[in-house]
């Protein structure tokens, strides 16, 4: 079985879980060689960037891996998703500056996730795609609104900018592959149900 | 210009090794269904889209290449056989003549999200008993299916059986009916809040993989006799595996609905089921049960 750890804001998260449900992870040390493998314990763990997770799986490259609603939302992925962690929530907003025009351009990491929003809504507005530090988009008037994960509020507030609604909420999941789950059912049932049992304890 | 060195994502030449090798498998599946007693008939690779615009779900017709020829008639290029079989018999259909064993053979072109880039022309060859509604024609679809995945001339691999995997779409129908959050809970694989009281603990079951055929059968019990009886006959082979919570792609399909796994890798290489009111929407009730290889998917 191969899982596929996100790195990044998740990662610590998402080793404890493993490690509480009596998984050998990968020890600190292995982490801080470059390596992004490792067998440990019959498994194959793999650090990929987070929002890569859900492609790996979808693909079949990996098993089973952590990944948070909005990647796996944005990358359209498939994989079941049979446990929702109690940890790691946050809220994806849609922001303005106070006194914003309306809604005509939007930055945003989730262009996919943006657009499904806007149609919902009715609203026609442009999408800029950035990778990072979106709030400046709202703060230079690159665009109008920017649509983001919010966790504390905190960026939110020091840029005096505001929440005007919530596109979704957000939590991270062990996400399953399909062909992986119809093939080793055995081996599935296994994992969820340790892993289910660890999120119950946590919550 | 540089695009003129490569082709559209997704199409691509196959040189003499490929072709060899596709032509290998599928003169092998032919004579394996020419042996079965099916006969085969020939599709066009395009077909105007009102006629199927009705039983085709929003986001499988956006998977179709779609163009407007010279009359200003919305065209699409082939991407499912089944509903062009249907419209292509359904008219025809003499009183007496059925059942029918039919085969095909031929390239679709389909935009899959879980498809990377490359391959979206695929290579198919499906055969569909068209007019038994009986077990055994259920019965007999997914022993062909076992027999072609086990052929000789896809390479056996060590480690990895074939696994096809059978399951009757009108159970997960009927609880749907009663709660639409039925879908998302199982869908997802996890209990959603929205699952009424009465429905969580056969959902519950579903989930978990503990539900049995006696389970489900208050909810459907029509599907679950056909289920047992065709589990009972199945029941020597290790290949088939009956998984109650498989709700995937439901689309035109009304009873047994299965997937076929093979190769180092667990692909998919086949799917099937039986759409006995498809035939219906075409002008002529048949019941019909049918699969369908993607023949360079197998390794």
């Amino acid at each position: 079985m191969r899982i596929a750890i996100p790195k990044g804001r998740l990662q610590e998260r998402a080793l404890s879980v493993f490690a509480d449900a009596g998984y050998d992870i990968p020890s600190e040390t292995d982490l801080k060689t470059r390596k992004l493998v490792f067998d440990r314990g019959g498994i194959e763990w793999i650090f990929v960037k987070d929002g890569d997770v859900p492609v790996y799986v979808e693909h079949g490259a990996a098993d089973a891996g952590i990944a948070g609603l909005d990647q796996i939302l944005e990358h359209e992925c498939t994989a079941y998703q049979p446990v929702e962690f109690p940890f790691g929530h946050c809220r994806m907003m849609l922001i303005a500056a106070p006194g914003a025009p309306p809604l005509t351009k939007v930055a945003t990491k989730y262009p996919r996730i943006t657009r499904q929003f806007l149609d919902q809504r009715g609203v026609h507005a442009e999408i800029v795609p950035l990778s990072g530090s979106v709030e400046l988009a709202a703060v230079l008037n690159l665009t109008s609104h920017v649509v983001d994960l919010v966790e504390t509020g905190e960026t939110v507030r020091i840029h005096k900018l505001e929440m005007q609604e919530v596109v979704a909420e957000i939590s991270p999941r062990l996400i399953v592959g399909k062909n992986f789950y119809r093939t080793e059912p055995k081996m599935v049932r296994e994992l969820i149900a340790k892993i289910e049992e660890v999120a119950k304890v946590s919550s | 210009m540089a695009t003129k060195s490569r082709y559209p994502t997704g199409v691509r030449p196959l040189l003499a090794g490929e072709t060899a090798r596709r032509r290998r498998i599928e003169s092998r599946f032919v004579d394996a269904l020419a042996g079965a007693g099916f006969s085969e008939v020939v599709l066009p690779i395009i077909d105007y889209i009102e006629p199927y615009a009705a039983l085709v779900e929003p986001a499988t017709a956006k998977q179709s290449y779609r163009f407007v020829d010279r009359e200003g008639d919305l065209i699409a290029i082939r991407s499912d056989f089944t509903p062009m079989l249907a419209r292509a018999l359904a008219p025809s259909i003499a009183p007496g003549a059925l059942p029918l064993r039919l085969f095909y053979r031929g390239d679709v072109i389909r935009i899959e999200a879980s498809r990377l880039g490359a391959n979206r022309e695929l290579f198919q060859i499906g055969a569909e008993i068209v007019g038994d509604d009986s077990i055994d024609a259920d019965v007999a679809m997914l022993r062909l299916a076992a027999d072609l995945v086990r052929a000789p001339c896809i390479e056996p691999e060590p480690n990895a059986e074939p696994t096809i995997v059978y399951n009757d779409v009108s159970i997960a129908a009927a609880l749907i009916a009663q709660a639409g959050a039925v879908r998302e809970a199982l869908a997802a694989k996890r209990m959603t809040a929205g699952v009424p009281d009465a429905l969580q603990t056969i959902v519950a079951k579903l989930i978990s993989g503990e539900a049995t055929l006696n389970d489900v059968a208050p909810f459907a019990p029509e599907a679950a006799a056909r289920l047992s009886a065709i589990e009972e006959a199945v029941a020597g082979d290790a290949v088939f595996a009956l998984h109650l919570d498989d709700i995937e792609d439901s689309g035109y399909y009304t009873g047994l609905r299965f997937r076929v796994y093979a190769g180092s890798a667990r692909t998919k290489v086949a799917q099937g089921g039986r759409y006995d009111n498809l035939y219906e929407r075409f002008g002529q009730r048949a019941a019909a049960i049918g699969f369908t290889f993607t023949i360079d998917d197998l390794d």
